[in-house]
């Protein structure tokens, strides 16, 4: 993040105005990241199978009913 | 001490004004509540001795109203400068978000200014913090002075600013600089707020 020297007076009045605005902005695109649920909801997103889950058992409920189904 | 509440849905950070005895913290103070709209001036507390040294420290709270759904509150604070506030600084650093350095441009209190830096460094350890990942911004002041009094930005920056963090060219006096500061802190402890909810992602 590099910034170069700025320097001068700005406009009166409208600084504080300038300021708000950028922080609004910077806020708005942090808060979903800050959000829990944001964050639980991307969590549920991943929990489906992927490609690298391919294989992987998932529903061990009714395994061993379907192995023996399996071996008959 | 940077709060998240998603309860009350509240955001609070706390930014540090850091630098030698007048090297202009509190004007920094000062310019930010005077462009500030009337509904939104609170109380800027400030303890001064006769001669308009900070005496304790100066405070400013920033209430910037609700944004994206949150309450978003700044809480400006600055240090006495003097060396024998020692115990004072390292109060006020406790919790701190966020430092901006206030360097002294002129040439003859370089020597101050690095005995600040190391005192800041200090004082952020014994508070168990990071002196080289906290957020920090550099801020060199007095640039409205005459070139023959203080030393190039340039000069100043390789001296103190090892970490290579953002830094500004400021005078205070006239508010140069100083909400291009604000704003530079502001947005890295927002960023470093959000970091470790990126990086779980």
């Amino acid at each position: 993040m590099a910034a170069g020297p700025k320097d001068g007076t700005e406009e009166e009045g409208g600084e504080f105005a300038d300021f708000m605005a950028d922080i609004s902005q910077e806020i708005a695109l942090r808060v979903e990241s800050l959000d829990p649920e944001a964050k639980a909801k991307r969590k549920e997103k991943k929990a489906t199978p992927s490609s690298s889950d391919a294989g992987v058992i998932l529903e061990w409920e009714n395994i061993a009913d379907r192995m023996i189904e399996e071996m008959r | 001490m940077s709060v998240v509440n998603y309860g009350t849905r509240e955001i609070t950070c706390k930014i540090v004004y850091y630098g030698p005895g007048r090297s202009g913290k509190t004007t920094n103070l000062q310019h930010v509540y005077s462009q500030l709209p009337e509904e939104r001036k609170g109380k800027m507390v400030s303890l001064a001795t006769e001669t308009d040294r900070t005496l304790f420290f100066d405070f400013l709270p920033l209430d910037l109203g609700t944004i994206s759904g949150f309450a978003t509150r700044f809480q400006l604070y600055t240090v006495p400068g003097q060396v024998y506030y020692a115990a004072t600084r390292r109060l006020v650093l406790q919790g701190v978000d966020g430092v901006v350095f206030v360097a002294d441009s002129q040439s003859r209190q370089l020597a101050e200014n690095i005995e600040s830096l190391q005192d800041l460094h200090a004082n952020l350890a014994d508070e168990g913090l990071d002196p080289r990942t906290l957020p920090l911004v550099m801020q060199y002041n007095k640039r409205d002075l005459p070139t023959t009094e203080i030393s190039s930005v340039e000069d100043l920056d390789e001296t103190l600013n090892f970490r290579g963090v953002p830094f500004f060219a400021a005078n205070a006096i006239n508010g140069g600089g100083v909400f291009e500061t604000l704003r530079s802190i502001a947005s890295i402890v927002l960023w470093r707020l959000s970091a470790p909810a990126l990086k779980g992602s």
